[in-house]
């Protein structure tokens, strides 16, 4: 008889988004092409826990997976997090070479081996990040004094820091209230995050900077991923990147369509934005966090 | 499945030797753990820790930090003294008081464990000492804090608007006629309760303007309190989250400043009920978390959900099945977190049988608050009740009539959605 | 033996009432800060820390004072010595769980030293998660002081001299 193995996997995403559809997609082609030798059961909303606590459950070789990003990664093997750096890669086919550049090879395998994180693939692409605020913003001069929500992740504060505005941690819950009584004056969010918790009641103006373009990277525990016969192995990571490719097209399908919802529903798109300018002052992250040599390496081995 | 059976069952056999529930709930879930030996023998600790980084629950040691400070700031002795003018000849008087506070806390407070104690501290003792019986005041306090996650702004309705991508603005216009309707409710209940068991009014004699007129002068600080935080929220100093810590820095600048009633010794008492306080009822949440995880692990709320649509697809029902589910859920889960957990499965199942997510959002966070009161167990009734110096079974039989009074409103709640979607429909459209 | 208990019980006091306000503190404080337009990021990150230590060691403070709550209801109508024989079955089976938690909480602040606290690197998320093992030694402290008492009280143990 085939050996049986369960794959519970873990993501923030709220069931009706394109990712997380992407993840039952994944499991459902994984549990197929391995005749349910290897079925995953997805859980959506964070319901399997915090994701540091999920991560480290992983690196004590529990069978759990966890949707994570760069920024978090890069608590364990430091260069990853340049993936989660001010324009780094700009659009998602970039992202979906990532996955087999040397340098980005020997990060993971680092990370395997020293810290027992597998990563299955990173072709998961969330979408550009814009700066929404109350008003409009062309260059980094006008995000001064802008306390801007961001994720409490160092590489994410010295990044909103260094496009010029004041980056303010605050849990996701209370960005609505916050903005509402003006606890903060803006988020830096994807279109989608916007109209799923209704901030377009609390925001005026859509400020389309795409300083960053979040990059997911799909984890499961190295010990565990070992143990798994080597065409389960194959299948858990080649259906990775196709439901991750195919979620990152729905995405970006997504975040139009809901930037026409915000337009219909009175947000202003603001989209001569000086990208040169921010670009520039990206930089300073870079040199501030130690990552220019990384970064350097990624783009010689893209060709760019 | 049956994994999770086996720990419902210890955990009932656990609290029936007589076991203090925290320890109970810990140690029944870490029996999910040594079923599954594969995974790893550290979650039960990781999860428990985790539930102290949850910046939604530090509201809890907050309120009942600030509540401690105003029990001995002179704040309760002045709007006792405002409460015995305005309702001294009412029978029951302090208990409709106790209702009426819950509703102006409601504003301010996210978390209606956090209200439930503090109310205990500050009106609990008294009530009794004028007559109440310990039982029913235990009952009245802890079911009074049911109007706290309801009236805006409540940690719950952006919780539940978040995930559910569920408009906030059109959730907190939801809740203030649910409110009104659930404190009548209760007031009604209080009424009838005193009426018959004849609790005697405090005063006989119509006040005079003048004991009006001091009353209110006397009281105006604390009058003033839930109204100064809302002004924190609404000036955009304090997210909801961080209102406690506004809540206590305001109890100290009364008690010091204002009513220079408070002394280092009061300080230090009012310090030393907290560190208890705080200790009984955060021990309890943290371990409860050990306890969820089989839950989630084993996708019970999903093998819920498909049993509740083969039972009946009518919209009405399934929430009426859904809240009873909440409830019993609720003995175990702290409001917070259930409607973290909960959200995502219930909120399709509803929206899928057409029903409106702002209606069902007001009658899920109600339900899910529900089950901190109602026995076996509940974090806000062993609250209440371990301040008290309460028993269980004397807290069950006396709030008998409010918890009838809640039932009511409840399903009259399920089966009127105008009642909930009046506001936010005549404001948003 | 009994000073340095009476040492320790007082210094748990004081720390967790400083934690308490310490936490209040940090919170208005970062609320004022953001109002004046120079947030403070890291006064929410303080706070949680010292949440997490305010909480165990006030849960040890409860216990102690017999704060947690639990249903008495039928093992009350059991006859005395199924009673007493009750009491020592849960602080049996209690104490098996806080050596468990010491244990693995313990293991878990070891293990996961790699793990930063809210990403700030340096600073090490095993300060937060020893916050359990520590507290739940201290509750295995009272727990067993509980068991001398209630052996005291059935006359197996001799009583105290201080007591006598
Ligand atoms: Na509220
Ligand atoms: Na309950």
């Amino acid at each position: 008889a085939q050996q049986q193995f369960t794959l519970r996997f873990n993501h923030v995403h709220n069931p009706s988004e394109p990712n997380a559809k992407g993840f039952v997609n994944w499991a459902k082609r994984v549990e197929e092409r391995t005749k349910g030798g290897l079925k995953m059961q997805v859980f959506h909303s964070a319901q399997l826990g915090v994701e540091e606590d999920i991560i480290e459950q992983i690196r004590q070789g529990a069978a759990i997976g966890q949707n994570t990003d760069a920024a978090r990664l890069g608590n364990y093997v430091k260069e990853l997090a340049v993936v989660n750096g001010p324009y780094f890669i700009e659009t998602k086919e970039d992202a979906f070479k990532l996955g087999n550049l040397e340098s980005i090879k020997k990060w993971q395998d680092e990370l395997a081996t020293k810290h027992g994180i597998k990563v299955v693939c990173s072709d998961w692409v969330q979408g550009k990040r814009n700066f929404f605020t109350n008003k409009p913003v062309r260059k980094p001069e006008d995000l001064a004094s802008l306390r801007i929500r961001t994720p409490p992740a160092p590489i994410w504060q010295e990044s909103i820091r260094a496009l010029g505005a004041s980056p303010t941690a605050m849990s996701f819950g209370d960005i609505y209230p916050g903005l509402q009584q003006q606890a903060v004056d803006g988020a830096e969010l994807v279109y989608p995050n916007i109209t799923a918790s209704n901030l377009n009641e609390v925001l005026k103006y859509a400020n389309e900077t795409g300083h960053i373009t979040l990059v997911n990277f799909e984890v499961v525990s190295a010990q565990w991923f070992n143990k798994l016969p080597e065409e389960y192995q194959t299948a858990l990571v080649e259906e990775c990147k196709a439901a991750g490719q195919a979620a990152s097209a729905a995405m970006e399908e997504a975040a139009k369509a809901d930037k026409e919802k915000l337009i219909k529903a009175g947000m202003t798109i603001v989209s001569d934005v000086d990208l040169a300018a921010f670009k520039a002052a990206g930089e300073k992250a870079y040199e501030k966090l130690n990552l220019t040599e990384a970064r350097k390496q990624v783009y010689k081995e893209l060709g760019r | 499945m049956t994994n999770m059976l086996i720990v419902a069952l210890l955990f009932f056999v656990l609290m029936a030797i007589g076991m203090p529930v925290a320890f109970a709930i810990g140690i029944a879930g870490v029996v999910f753990f040594v079923q599954n030996p594969d995974l790893p023998f550290t979650i039960p600790a990781q999860v428990t820790i985790s539930q102290t980084q949850n910046f939604a629950l530090l509201a809890v040691p907050l309120f009942i930090l600030a509540g401690n400070f105003m029990n001995r700031s002179g704040i309760t002795e002045r709007l006792l003294d405002l409460a015995s003018v305005l309702t001294g000849r009412l029978k029951g008087g302090l208990a409709q008081v106790s209702i009426l506070l819950s509703a102006l806390m409601g504003g301010v407070s996210g978390s209606a464990i956090a209200d439930a104690a503090m109310q205990s501290r500050v009106l609990g003792e008294e009530m009794t000492r004028r007559g109440m019986s310990p039982g029913f005041t235990a009952g009245v306090l802890s079911f009074g804090s049911i109007l706290t996650p309801i009236i805006p702004p409540g940690i719950g309705m952006i919780l539940y608007g978040t995930i559910g991508q569920v408009s906030i603005g059109r959730l907190f216009a939801a809740g203030f006629i649910p409110a009104l309707m659930l404190g009548l409710g209760l007031s009604f209940a209080v009424w009838l309760t005193a009426k018959k068991r004849n609790y005697p009014p405090q005063r006989t004699t119509r006040p005079s303007l003048a004991e009006y007129g001091s009353a209110f002068r006397g009281g105006i600080w604390a009058l003033l309190f839930p109204v100064f935080l809302l002004a924190g929220l609404r000036m955009g100093i304090f997210t909801p989250s961080e209102i406690g810590a506004f809540a206590v820095v305001y109890a100290l600048f009364i008690g010091i400043l204002v009513y220079r009633k408070m002394n280092a010794k009061g300080f230090v008492h009012a310090l030393e009920i907290s560190l208890g306080d705080v200790g009984a009822v955060m021990f309890l949440i943290s371990l409860s978390a050990i306890f969820s995880y089989g839950i989630v692990f084993e996708r019970i709320p999903e093998v819920i959900s498909e049993g509740i649509t083969s039972i009946t697809d009518d919209v009405s029902l399934v929430m009426v099945l859904i809240v009873i589910l909440v409830i019993i859920a609720g003995c175990f889960i702290d409001a917070t977190v259930l409607i973290i957990m909960m959200t995502p499965i219930f909120l399709p199942l509803v929206r899928s049988l057409g029903g409106d997510p702002v209606h069902f959002g007001i009658v899920f966070i109600v339900a899910a608050t529900i089950g901190n009161f109602t026995p076996p167990v509940g974090a806000a009734m062993y609250t209440v009740c371990s301040i008290l110096k309460v028993r269980v079974g004397t807290y069950t039989r006396e709030s008998v009539p409010l918890m009838i009074a809640i039932a009511i409103v409840s399903l009259l709640l399920i089966f009127v959605p105008k009642a909930v979607l009046f506001l936010p429909n005549l404001l948003f459209g | 033996m009994k000073t340095v208990y009476g040492l320790l019980t007082r210094t748990e006091a004081i720390l967790a009432a400083t934690l308490l306000l310490l936490m209040t503190a940090l919170i208005f404080v970062g609320g004022l800060a953001r109002m004046m337009h120079t947030p403070l990021n890291w006064t929410v990150e303080l706070a949680t820390c010292c949440f997490a230590w305010a909480c165990f060691l006030c849960a040890d403070i409860a216990w102690r004072n017999n704060m947690l709550m639990s249903i008495d209801a039928l093992v009350e109508r059991l006859p005395k010595p199924a009673r007493r024989g009750m009491l020592y079955l849960n602080y049996a089976i209690i104490a098996c769980f806080l050596c468990y938690l010491v244990y693995s909480g313990g293991w878990l602040a070891w293990i996961s030293r790699a793990r930063s606290f809210q990403g700030i690197s340096g600073v090490s998320y095993s300060w937060v998660t020893a916050s359990l093992p520590v507290g739940a030694a201290l509750l295995l402290a009272t727990t067993l002081l509980k068991v001398r008492d209630a052996l005291r009280q059935d006359g197996i143990l001799r009583p105290s001299r201080e007591r006598a």
